[in-house]
């Protein structure tokens, strides 16, 4: 008889808990079953009419019915408030997030900070020099005579006879070299001007980072070593690269370092005008006429000088067809960086 | 520099390919920067035969041709305009399809494709070439009409021997020696460990007409004309060169003109030598001279451009007039013409200074004044004369007058450079042999001999190359030919510590801070119109040669371009514009100061320019426009990020002719920049309808103060905040009473902040509320009620009687 009761009511908690979805569900439950005068309490009441024989195995069937019971109860309970709480608070938690406005760096910048990240921890120092810069630093020392054709290899503003807009970062290394004790290993950052006519290949003022390394006993194969650890790092380890006989009047030997151009992978493509190579700076060893020009003995004294331009280098790397619209400074333009 | 393949085989038997020779000059230095495959353009050209001719029945000018340029397929229908065509002719066609070099009815003479086009209502198949269109000759006036041996069907290309390749090289200021063939195979020829021939020249010169009877040479300036030779041939006849002729100088990129002037051009790019051919008949006296113009002289130049000349110039002239430039241009009035009869044939070595003093001031650059510039061989002239008189006599059936007028009273001889083999290995980091060493040197025609000390060479560089002056540039030598490559790469165990630059590191930080904090960087110009530059500064630098007026004067304020870049993105529909920008900027300054070069001041400046909504749009707050605290925030919170305190600012009104509400910032005493609104007039010359804040601080000063952290010891009692608020008059300045809260409780006030602020009817006329919140402690105690409200009483007492506030209950 008070089996029969227990199954049933156990059959009828079964069906009701799962129905329930809502607090005032949860109370009519907690009522109906589990309060004091609810109908499990109302079971244990039925124990009283069995015998004393049969009461601990009706016992242990109420109790462990009370038992699984109140774990349900709790652990719906439980569910069912804290999406209650949500809805109770009313938070629409696909809002927009309140922002931190983003702003970029230039793209150049980007370019030229990782130029001089790799140098530095090569153990290059960082130096700066005049945007006017006068004929002797500019040309003269560093061994461009006056009426050479060299001069013709870079346009020139002129601001007066003597003083010019620095065609090169260049003109730094006469500056560096005379005014710092050796040895000598820095970079040269800055903004340089040519005085042709701008289109989308070029444009009258870009960027250059040079580079400077004097001391005792440093060699071309020293300055071929450090180039193309740096290639390596700035372009990546599986570059091909290749180094050919070139001239500056300020070096000598004076090479230019040529990579596989990144876009077309060596085949030939517009960017390389059809070459496959890319030429990514030019090199050589400090001419003695400089190092003499500096106030060091070119028989006791070495050192190689490299340059690299920063803006066609960064055109490259972004995939940009036009040099102007790094000047053009569009915020649609800047914010991609 | 156009070098042909087929040209060089002349001199050099080469094996290679072209596109492996093409490798092997650029591992020399001779920088190939194009490979032109020549038949290419020629492509889609063939021979064809006119079959019939009819007159075309809309155009009196025009006839209908019938040519056939297959020899099994249908012959084309030509519409052709040529005075010249007629039946059996042999032909040059352009078939459908071809790109035309040259368009004659254009006045620029673009390339065009042809089509199959109706013309007056007759479809015409094809074109009917003239030498002008296919760019092989003058002639324009009539088509070119062939041997008619020519076999119809064959392209174009491979009937004008046009299998040639171009090597367009970019030859280095020091390389004179190879801007022409022979140098460029003696090159290889080295670098193959080949032999190279030069060119057998025979001279048949008629033994009874000495040259020395025909004219007579005078050099009054040897300085800029160290050699002058001249050679005579009579009885040329002036007309077409030979194909071949014509054919190589068109590969190396030279118009064929006659067989005089063709030669003169050939010789130059075999040799190197630059050479003159002058109308004998139209030198008067049959005398040259040479010697510097006169002043303000004037002369007119082959090209047809008058000159009036400074007396700088060298000039040769005949018994009474000038009648070229020397080494630059000829002149219109000894200019070879077709009916010229004796040559007088100049080859001589003129100073590479004075050549390039005149051709840069006269803006002339030609072949012959590239070569001079860069400095050609001295000894050559004599054998290039004779070889270009040769080659003249046999092409134009004239005779060689015998003999040679050479003036050169001092030969210039081989310069003598002392070589080291040990000087090499330290320099490239090599170990090359003596013997090594020596096998490089002789194979570019240098002549060696040994040296005193074992290991060193006497060198005697030939005066082809005078490039090579010091010990240095013999290096270079062998390194170019050992090969850069086969040169160690080396690492260098060594380490060298570069210390981080402070400045270097703290500009980095503002760059990220301020990207960090919505702005971006931008790049501008530092080049701009004088106009505009005068609104933003005294003391301009301007540029002599600027590229246009636009970009005469260096910024003399990050501000002008900035603007520029607000105007722009304005006008590009951005409603907010929030960057910065880190460059120089430039003035004048005869202060002896630490300027770099004297005269000239240059700053490297941080500007920071905002304009439009304070933020983008968004659901949480309202829409504002930027104004003058959000700048003034932004760079003191600026100056805080990269480490400086705010006790080390000081900021206060200071009236400027650039901006309006501007406030100057000083650090530690030391002025470094300001913060401003821009005024509207500069807006409207911009044409900005918004307003623009703008700062601009020294990058260098505020890099360069000390922000080295130390710590404080804080209070370790409870801090107490009492809030107070006054009522004052309307033009009192809040950081007046700021900063005399903080004088007064300077030993226990750690905090002021203003944090209520507005003006209202109930307040009464010209008044504001302002109300401050104070942080009260003490470093070793807990403060007691009564100490606080006698501080905060002193407080609100001074600032009563200072400033006739009126205390307001809170």
């Amino acid at each position: 008889m008070l089996d029969q009761k227990i199954n049933e009511l156990q059959a009828e908690i079964d069906l009701r808990l799962p129905q329930i979805t809502s607090t005032e569900e949860l109370e009519k439950f907690r009522i109906e079953f589990l309060a004091r005068s609810g109908k499990l309490a109302g079971l244990y009441e039925e124990l009283k009419t069995v015998s004393k024989e049969q009461k601990p195995l009706f016992g242990q069937k109420i109790n462990a019915l009370k038992q699984s019971t109140e774990t349900r109860f709790e652990s719906l309970k439980s569910s069912i408030l804290s999406s209650a709480d949500r809805q109770a608070l009313d938070v629409d938690i696909t809002l927009p997030g309140r922002m931190i406005p983003k702003g970029s760096r230039h793209p150049i910048t980007l370019t030229m900070e990782e130029m001089k990240n790799i140098f530095v921890s090569m153990g290059f120092g960082i130096v700066y020099g005049p945007e006017i810069e006068d004929d002797y630093h500019n040309f003269e020392a560093l061994n461009f005579a006056a009426n050479h054709p060299a001069r013709d290899m870079q346009d020139t503003f002129f601001v007066k006879d003597d003083i010019v807009l620095r065609t090169h970062t260049t003109p730094v290394q006469i500056r560096t070299m005379k005014s710092r004790p050796l040895p000598i290993r820095v970079i040269m950052p800055g903004r340089v001007y040519r005085n042709e006519a701008v289109s989308s290949r070029s444009n009258y003022f870009f960027h250059q980072v040079d580079g400077l390394y004097v001391d005792k006993h440093v060699t071309f194969a020293d300055l071929k070593g450090t180039l193309v650890t740096f290639a390596k790092n700035f372009y990546g380890n599986d570059i091909k690269y290749r180094f050919r006989p070139s001239y500056f009047p300020f070096t000598e030997p004076s090479l230019e370092m040529d990579i596989t151009c990144f876009l077309c992978k060596g085949k030939g493509c517009r960017i390389c005008k059809h070459t496959g190579w890319l030429e990514v700076l030019g090199a050589g060893m400090v001419h003695p006429n400089v190092l003499r020009n500096c106030g060091h003995n070119p028989e006791q004294v070495s050192g190689y000088a490299f340059g690299m331009g920063v803006d066609r280098i960064s055109l490259l790397r972004y995939g940009i067809d036009d040099i102007r619209i790094f000047f053009e400074n569009d915020i649609r333009f800047l914010n991609q960086f | 520099m156009r070098i042909s393949y087929n040209w060089l085989r002349r001199y050099i038997d080469l094996k290679t390919s072209p596109e492996e020779l093409s490798l092997k000059l650029t591992s020399l230095g001779l920088e190939v920067e194009a490979v032109d495959y020549l038949g290419k353009e020629l492509e889609g050209f063939v021979i064809g035969e006119v079959l019939d001719v009819q007159k075309h029945q809309n155009a009196d000018r025009l006839k209908v041709c019938q040519v056939r340029v297959h020899k099994k397929q249908e012959p084309l229908q030509i519409v052709c305009g040529a005075p010249n065509v007629s039946t059996g002719q042999k032909v040059i066609i352009g078939l459908i399809g071809a790109t035309v070099p040259h368009d004659q009815h254009d006045p620029s003479g673009k390339p065009f494709v042809l089509a199959k086009v109706a013309i007056r209502g007759i479809e015409s198949s094809g074109m009917i070439c003239s030498a002008k269109e296919l760019g092989i000759g003058e002639d324009g006036a009539g088509i070119m009409v062939l041997d008619s041996k020519a076999e119809v069907g064959t392209p174009l290309a491979e009937y004008m021997g046009l299998n040639d390749v171009a090597f367009e090289i970019g030859i280095t200021p020091n390389r004179p020696d190879c801007l022409n063939h022979i140098g460029v195979a003696r090159d290889l020829a080295a670098s193959y460990g080949k032999k190279y021939t030069l060119p057998s020249v025979i001279l048949r010169e008629n033994k009874k007409d000495p040259v020395s009877k025909l004219a007579t040479v005078k050099v009054e300036n040897t300085i800029d004309c160290p050699r002058y030779t001249a050679r005579i041939i009579r009885n040329v006849k002036v007309q077409e060169s030979p194909a071949w002729l014509k054919q190589l100088l068109t590969s190396a990129g030279l118009r064929p003109i006659n067989n005089v002037v063709d030669v003169t051009n050939f010789v130059m790019l075999e040799y190197g030598q630059p050479l003159h051919a002058f109308d004998y008949d139209n030198l008067a006296q049959h005398t040259i001279v040479v010697k510097s113009a006169a002043k303000g002289e004037k002369f007119t130049t082959l090209d047809g451009k008058n000159h009036t000349l400074n007396g700088s110039e060298l000039m040769i002239c005949d018994g009474g007039k000038s009648v070229a430039i020397g080494g630059v241009m000829g002149g219109m009035n000894s200019e070879i013409s077709s009916g010229t009869s004796t040559v007088l044939l100049e080859s001589a070595y003129f100073s590479p200074t004075s050549v390039r003093k005149t051709a840069k001031k006269l803006g002339i650059s030609t072949d012959a004044s590239f070569r001079f510039e860069r400095g050609i061989d001295p000894n050559i002239t004599a054998d290039a004369s004779a070889r270009a008189a040769s080659l003249i006599a046999e092409l134009s059936e004239g005779t060689i007058a015998s003999g040679i007028i050479d003036v050169y009273p001092k030969k210039i001889e081989n310069k003598k450079i002392i070589l080291r083999t040990d000087r090499v290995n330290t320099m490239l980091g090599t170990t090359l042999t003596s013997s090594q060493i020596k096998k490089f040197i002789v194979s570019i025609g240098i002549h060696v001999s040994s040296g005193k000390v074992k290991g060193t060479f006497v060198c005697s560089i030939p005066t082809f190359r005078p490039d090579l002056e010091q010990e240095i540039d013999l290096i270079e030598e062998v390194a170019r030919l050992y090969g850069y490559d086969n040169i160690e790469n080396k690492t260098s165990s060594e380490v060298m510590f570069s210390k981080p630059d402070q400045k270097e590191q703290r500009t980095n930080s503002i760059r990220k801070w301020c990207e960090s904090n919505g702005l971006n960087e931008i790049m501008t110009n530092s080049l701009i119109d004088r106009q505009t530059a005068q609104l933003f500064g005294k003391d301009l630098v301007a540029v002599r040669n600027p590229l246009s007026v636009e970009l005469e004067i260096l910024r003399p304020s990050l501000f002008s371009t900035m603007l520029q870049t607000v105007a722009f993105n304005y006008n590009h529909g951005a409603s907010r514009v929030h960057c910065f920008e880190i460059g120089n900027i430039f003035s004048t300054d005869d202060s002896p100061a630490k300027n770099y070069v004297q005269g000239y001041a240059e700053k490297n400046m941080i500007g920071i320019c905002i304009s439009g909504t304070a933020h983008a749009l968004s659901w949480h707050e309202k829409q504002r426009n930027v104004d003058i605290f959000d700048l003034k925030g932004l760079v003191l919170s600026l100056l805080n990020g990269i480490g400086l305190d705010n006790s080390n600012l000081i900021y206060y009104n200071a009236p400027s002719s650039l901006t309006e509400m501007t406030i100057g910032v000083e650090i530690n005493g030391t002025y470094v920049g300001s913060i401003g609104k821009c005024p509207s007039n500069l807006l409207k010359k911009f044409k900005i309808e918004q307003d623009v804040y703008f700062a601009e601080l020294d990058v260098e000063a505020i890099v360069a103060f000390d922000t080295a952290k130390k710590y404080k010891p804080f209070s370790k009692f409870p801090t107490v905040v009492r809030d107070v608020a006054f009522i004052v008059g309307k033009e009192t300045p809040v950081g007046d009473i700021e900063h005399v809260i903080r004088t007064i409780g300077s030993s226990t006030i750690t905090a002021v902040t203003l944090f209520d602020l507005f003006e209202g009817k109930t307040l009464g006329e010209g008044k504001k509320s302002i109300a401050f919140s104070i942080s009260l402690n003490s470093i070793d105690k807990t403060l007691t009620e009564a100490e606080i409200d006698s501080v905060v009483s002193s407080v609100t007492g001074a600032v009563i009687k200072k400033f006739g506030a009126t205390l307001r209950s809170m």
